[in-house]
């Protein structure tokens, strides 16, 4: 081909074809050709980053919410407190909480600072139904397995926990699909997760991309019933004397 | 930690930014947030309880009920948001339409589940005391749901304060969100103070709706322990909790 | 099934460790955005990024800079260099702040925002040289150095409808001033704070007084469009303005400056990295003419194209890649 200033100025190639973009032009509906073109490269790296977000604040949530809840099973005074503490972090709206932990030394705007905030959100939830699943054995079931001679660990793993399952599962269910639709807004402090293509799309200076919104919104309540489904799946499993519920 | 000092020094001066008109002020955006909200609440007041209190009352639809609560804890309040604008342009309308959609659901499963948890033999009782449909559900079964109702309402308070924040970012919003998305006017100390500002916000209307739904729980429920949300939580038990 | 409950809670354990290190993985692999490409038909003993070692390029929060980043990178990428790429870090103050830390050791700015946003230097040079001199030499007293700057420059400008222009006879941002407070004008909430290039600038500079609207930035266009401003505070490379529709008054009076564009980089890792790194962010910086920039901007924001791949095929078609 020729130098690039044969005629003064780069060679500017006609990007994409053959390909024509009528269809994003017009910013119609749904532009398959834009989702399959753009499947690999933005909207697949987004979904994953997406469950890696949810994921890990689930995991975590739930380890300090069933730390906490067994501190509050065993010293009923510390209840109240960690309810209202665990509540607190609930109710600050989602826009401020992430914006409050970037100053915080150490944090600033990176994946852990996101992922603090999504675990904040997770406590309330996985607290309350560890704590409630737990409360609600039955006290004749408790006292039969002291009368067995078992010890409080005991007891606790092997009676209190694995009828409190259903509670529990249903709080992770919860917490999930809360999470997934919260990681979203996570895009704000750092690069990862289905809300980039969202502000992206947003941010479009021809108007809102109406394809990349309803690609990433859709892909993300997929996601939440996708997960909202094998934990269901999960809870069935492990809990089979429970009656399936329709819910 | 200078950027919470910066923050709170924001707020002291009402985050006036120098040569800015007026209408960009923390009070006029905290304000701007709380009046939005408020249209959206009432709206979805409007449109959700007598619903969720109606199958409730008649036992119907709780596959529905239940499943629309988890259908709305799915949906991400930004996308919804943006699809709104999308599609609709932007606007006032707009905002309080993808708002009132993110609240009306879990209004809805609550008060759904709040009147049909109702003890049936209380309700046997009334009948047999000769009370008509009406009578029993504005006499018995609301009053002794009131405490899931309204934790429903405090749910769809918080997401829609939320939301409204939210919906800076997709274009209108006169919200405090404004603030929180203008980084390059207002820098991190703005946007902190403005975040502290909508934290104090929702902490507030949290209070003071569990005030309220302590005022409105009848006397006899409250004895009973069943003022508070968490009461309510640990008494009601497993089967309630997929209703938060 | 029957599940122990000692293996459940093995199991669980397992699978939380692998989700936890999993995620972590996944989430910090992905966010350094394009992978690594490497021109496979070369033997890497003759590129001189070789050995070399890796180097951070951020950029700023808007597609511009996305494609800015991704051109340099995979130019870089294919001269040898390891370049890991953190798009979209945030606003100018959040990416200065970026390289201050160390967390990125590069990424493209514009000379005008520069000095105006960071070195707090309100007064506009003469020219685009002069702005880009200036430029070298502030960066240089902190220890950046600046590559040579791009031939486009993406500085504000006022847009108004063709027809609009035509009615009223505006041709210069001054002729605005005998519509005093009629004229609606929409920009980014932050232009009403600006000083010159922003509302105080037209107000002291020109002494034009519009009725301002802060709008969002995907609005300008349809706000002009729909009457709902008058004119409307745009950039010079957006894509809509090379459709006939709009008219740019011109800026006799310069407040809105040059902003051209060059890698703003340590200069401790400008240095180690050799003077081919240099060279090679030279050589595309000059490819970027206003057409150029424009053209890509275009394919990103109006096509909705992926940055990388249109950033790959401009390259491509110029052979740096």
């Amino acid at each position: 081909m020729s130098l690039p200033f044969a005629a003064g100025g780069p060679v500017i190639p006609s990007f994409g074809s053959p390909h024509t973009f009528a269809c994003e032009r017009a910013n119609r509906v749904f532009c398959w050709g834009w989702f399959k073109q753009n499947w690999a490269g933005t909207l697949w790296p987004a979904l994953r980053q997406h469950v890696a977000l949810t994921l890990i604040a689930v995991v975590i949530g739930f380890t300090i919410s069933m730390a906490l809840a067994l501190i509050a099973h065993r010293y009923r005074r510390a209840e109240q407190p960690l309810i209202w503490f665990t509540s607190f972090l609930y109710t600050i709206p989602s826009l401020a909480l992430f914006e409050l932990l970037v100053p915080v030394p150490g944090l600033g705007l990176s994946l852990t600072t996101a992922e603090v905030a999504l675990v904040a959100y997770t406590l309330l939830i996985l607290f309350r139904n560890i704590l409630t699943g737990l409360r609600n054995v039955p006290e004749e079931v408790r006292d039969a397995a002291r009368g067995m001679g078992m010890s409080r660990r005991q007891m606790l793993l092997r009676v209190e926990l694995p009828l409190a399952l259903p509670a529990i599962i249903a709080g992770l269910r919860i917490a999930t699909v809360s999470t997934i639709a919260l990681a979203t807004i996570a895009a704000l402090i750092v690069n990862q997760g289905l809300g980039v293509p969202i502000l992206s799309a947003i941010n479009n200076s021809t108007g809102p991309f109406k394809t990349e919104l309803i690609a990433a919104g859709a892909l993300a309540v997929l996601l939440a019933i996708a997960a909202d489904g094998l934990l269901v799946g999960a809870q069935r499993l492990l809990t089979p004397w429970v009656r399936a519920r329709a819910a | 930690m200078h950027n919470f000092i910066d923050a709170f020094q924001f707020i002291g001066r009402n985050g006036e930014l120098p040569g800015q008109p007026h209408f960009t002020t923390l009070s006029y955006y905290a304000l701007g947030t709380l009046k939005i909200a408020l249209i959206a609440m009432i709206i979805s007041l409007v449109i959700a309880l007598p619903i969720g209190v109606w199958l409730g009352h008649i036992h119907r639809g709780s596959f529905v009920a239940i499943n629309l609560g988890n259908i709305g804890r799915a949906l991400p309040s930004l996308a919804v948001l943006a699809i709104g604008v999308a599609f609709l342009g932007i606007g006032l309308k707009n905002v309080l339409l993808a708002l009132v959609v993110l609240a009306v659901p879990p209004i809805i499963t609550n008060a759904y589940v709040g009147l049909d948890q109702v003890d049936p033999d209380l309700v046997d009782a009334a009948r047999g005391m000769g009370m008509t449909g009406w009578q029993i559900l504005w006499r018995v079964e609301l009053p002794l749901s009131i405490p899931l109702v309204m934790a429903g309402v405090r749910t769809a308070a918080l997401f829609v304060i939320s939301t409204t924040t939210i919906s800076a970012l997709t274009g209108y919003s006169d919200s405090l969100g404004e603030i929180i998305n203008d980084e390059a006017s207002y820098h991190l100390s703005g946007v902190l103070g403005a975040a502290i500002c909508i934290a104090a916000i929702a902490i507030v209307v949290e209070l003071l709706l569990a005030a309220a739904q302590r005022l409105m729980t009848p006397a006899a429920l409250r004895r009973q322990g069943l003022g508070t949300d968490e009461e309510l939580f640990l008494t009601l038990g497993v089967d309630r909790v997929g209703v938060i | 099934m029957k599940f122990s409950r000692m293996h459940t809670g093995r199991v669980i354990t397992a699978l939380a460790v692998v989700a936890i290190a999993g995620g972590y993985g996944v989430a910090s692999s992905a966010a350094d955005g394009a992978t690594h490409s490497r021109t496979s038909a070369r033997t890497a003993a003759a590129l001189p990024g070789t050995g070399k070692p890796a180097i951070t390029l951020g950029d700023k929060n808007f597609p511009e800079e996305y494609i800015l980043g991704d051109l340099y990178q995979q130019a870089l990428e294919a001269k040898g260099y390891k370049v890991n790429l953190k798009p979209n870090l945030g606003s100018t103050e959040i990416a200065w702040k970026a390289l201050q830390s160390g967390q990125i050791q590069a990424y493209p700015e514009y000379d005008g925002t520069l000095l105006a946003t960071i070195a707090g230097i309100t007064k506009n040079a003469a020219n685009a040289k002069a702005e880009a001199a200036e430029t070298v030499s502030w960066l240089g007293k902190h220890g950046y150095a600046f590559t040579n700057v791009t031939p486009f420059t993406d500085s504000d400008a006022i847009a108004v409808l063709k027809t609009y222009a035509k009615a009223h006879g505006l041709t210069t941002i001054g002729d605005l001033k005998k519509l005093g407070s009629a004229v609606k004008l929409g920009g980014a909430a932050e232009f009403s704070t600006r000083y010159p290039d922003g509302l105080i600038g037209l107000h002291k500079i020109y002494k034009v007084f519009p009725t301002f609207d802060p709008l969002t930035i995907s609005s300008f266009y349809t706000a002009l469009d729909s009457d709902q401003v008058n004119a409307a505070v745009v950039f010079t490379t957006d894509p809509p303005l090379k459709t006939g529709k709009y008219v740019v008054l011109k800026d006799t009076k310069f407040i809105f400056g040059f902003q051209n564009v060059g890698l703003v980089v340590k200069q401790s890792v400008a240095t180690e990295e050799g003077s081919a790194f240099t060279a090679t962010v030279n050589a595309v910086s000059k490819l970027l003419t206003q057409p150029a920039i424009i053209a890509l901007n275009s394919a990103v924001e109006v096509d909705d194209q992926n940055a990388a791949a249109v950033a790959k095929a401009f390259l491509k078609a110029n052979h740096l890649l």
